[in-house]
């Protein structure tokens, strides 16, 4: 139990990273297609199952792995070549590890984080990593000689002069609002009401700084509207114009990771971490039976929601009958089993424990739905908004972001002083 | 006198902030998305094998086919006006006597490299004797290996026009 309760964030920071790579590469794609009145992939298919197109990714990730690894044979520095997108990928990855999943649980006695790194300097760590990252794309470009790959990396490099003290100084502000740097003590924070209703969230509590954020944290996730580094319009693709299969891959894993890591990071200090709006972890240990209720409610209507547009959409030919008609028999008996196992925890009682785990789960699937949102919206303004020049994104950064984020310290520095908060 | 004065925008702090207009720009995708999402169906995109494009009009320059007289035999006298006007030297054409008094002279060889042709619709355009078309609406041409997409004087005579003119005019 407590190797399992230790092993468990880790666990859930690889499922967050690597396993929602899939989904997001699907996600993109489908929210594309819709987006400019396509399809996007919708034929990849297992005797049938198509699953709207999330077979895709996993044939691509075969293509990938089967792939021929070349190396051109002008590079000179094969070592940063190949440690470049190490770099990338691993960087990415670690700014996850200081993420709180859920409020910290008590079983027997002892004290768990669900955290995989349960450090208290959660925000240091996370800007160094994403920072770090950075060089892996610079190393890429650089060690790739070639004109397009050194044009990206040199578009990466003025790029991360140009956002990173402004999403700096936009945290120095939340650090005052919150009085901490753990990234635990922030959700919990925002776990409280502000006048008795709204929720005490970031976003609420310093909409400016929530803005600068989001919008440096785009930079530093190296996305559209800020993917001059990339430019695949321009400059071929960039800093990766001369990788291939799955040196290729984890660069544009580390791309998925660090979207996600970025979702997570907005998610957590913005928009209330693994709190549930009105539900604080107090109430839900307290007030179990209305949790356990509102639960069975939201489960029962969410399915019936979905099935009913899966067979509204999911008819044409008759695999898609097929498959909507296992679909809706598969979705419904997980639900029943579901509903059923909830009917008889609130017909029994749960003891503190298992209150306890319940919550944790509650508050782990909040965090991801909302980590997904956000991933939502990472794609959603991909494919709404044109790319910055690197020379716009500099003055956008040092002119406008950087005196506001600065304004903004000193506004909030000025109501905790005076408000003594 | 007779100047118009034209408003310009983008200098009020709503326009400079950019949000608002970002915001709308955001709303227009997001309601393509939540459309499309409503109903897949709806979407224009034809799921192209199994649904045929039915947009092809007579005047799409597919496969060419070699026209034919009332009798049945071959409209192309071998004059080699085709192949000289072809940008990409794709015709090759070898002539022949013609023995049954229709005419002088007809191709014995007439073969048409598909993989060099650009289908810019020259050969038609220089045929004296309406003799070569491209009216058969084949637009997806297929082979395994290079040498097929080579076809031959039969193969010509053989495609059939898709729009109804099917003897020659001239």
């Amino acid at each position: 139990m407590h190797i399992f309760m230790i092993l468990f964030p880790i666990v859930i920071t690889i499922m967050f990273t690597l396993t929602t790579i899939p989904l997001l590469v699907w996600m993109e794609r489908r929210v594309a297609a819709l987006i400019q009145d396509r399809l996007g992939p919708n034929r990849c298919n297992i005797q049938g199952i198509h699953l709207a197109g999330l077979i895709q990714p996993i044939a691509d990730m075969i293509k990938l792995v089967f792939k021929e690894e070349f190396y051109p044979k002008h590079i000179k520095h094969t070592f940063y070549y190949i440690l470049a997108p190490g770099i990338v990928f691993a960087s990415a990855f670690l700014s996850f590890m200081v993420i709180p999943y859920a409020d910290d649980i008590t079983l027997n006695g002892f004290t768990y984080h669900i955290q995989a790194l349960p450090i208290d300097l959660g925000v240091l760590w996370v800007f160094a990593f994403a920072g770090l990252g950075v060089y892996g794309i610079i190393i890429a470009g650089w060690s790739s000689h070639n004109k397009y790959s050194i044009l990206g990396a040199l578009r990466a490099s003025s790029q991360v002069i140009s956002y990173e003290i402004a999403m700096g100084l936009s945290i120095v502000s939340m650090l005052i609002t919150y009085n901490s740097i753990s990234l635990n003590d922030m959700v919990n924070f925002q776990g409280q009401l502000l006048f008795g209703f709204i929720p005490a969230w970031g976003i609420v509590l310093q909409p400016l700084a929530g803005i600068i954020f989001i919008v440096t944290a785009f930079a530093e996730s190296n996305r559209a509207p800020f993917d001059a580094a990339e430019g695949e319009s321009e400059i071929v693709a960039g800093y990766h114009t001369e990788y291939s299969a799955m040196k290729f891959a984890l660069f544009f894993m580390g791309e998925y990771i660090a979207m996600s890591a970025a979702s997570a990071l907005i998610v957590t200090i913005f928009f209330g971490g693994y709190q549930i709006p009105w539900l604080n972890t107090e109430f839900m240990h307290t007030h179990m039976q209305l949790v356990l209720g509102l639960v069975m409610l939201v489960v029962a209507l969410f399915s019936l929601v979905f099935v009913k547009w899966m067979r509204r959409n999911n008819c044409t030919s008759i695999s898609q009958q097929k498959e909507t008609k296992f679909a809706t028999l598969f979705i419904s008996a997980i639900v029943l089993i579901l509903e059923a196992f909830l009917l008889y925890l609130l017909s029994v009682g749960m003891s503190s424990e298992g209150n306890a785990i319940f919550t944790m789960i509650l508050q782990i699937t909040s965090f991801a739905l909302k980590v997904m949102l956000m991933n939502f919206v990472f794609v959603w303004v991909r494919w709404t908004f044109p790319r910055f020049r690197y020379d716009q994104t500099q003055s956008l950064g040092w002119k406008i972001l950087l005196p506001l984020a600065l304004f903004n310290i000193f506004i909030t520095a000025i109501v905790v002083v005076l408000g003594g908060f | 006198m007779g100047t118009k004065v034209v408003p310009r925008y983008g200098d009020s702090l709503k326009d400079r902030s950019y949000l608002f207009a970002l915001a709308s720009g955001m709303k227009t995708t997001f309601s393509k998305f939540a459309k499309n999402l409503n109903d897949i169906n709806a979407v224009t995109t034809k799921e192209y094998p199994e649904v045929q494009p039915d947009d092809i009009t007579d005047r799409y320059r597919g496969m060419h086919r070699l026209t034919h007289r009332e009798d049945n035999s071959v409209r192309c006298v071998a004059c080699f006006m085709c192949a000289t006007a072809c940008p990409s030297d794709c015709i090759f054409i070898e002539a022949e006597e013609r023995e049954d008094g229709v005419d002088e002279k007809q191709p014995q060889r007439f073969d048409i490299d598909l993989l060099e042709c650009i289908f810019c619709g020259y050969c038609v355009e220089a045929c004296p004797c309406d003799a070569i078309r491209m009216d058969t609406g084949i637009f997806s041409i297929i082979a395994k290996n290079r040498e097929d997409f080579v076809i031959n004087k039969e193969q010509l005579l053989s495609n059939r026009g898709a729009f109804g003119k099917e003897n020659s005019l001239a």
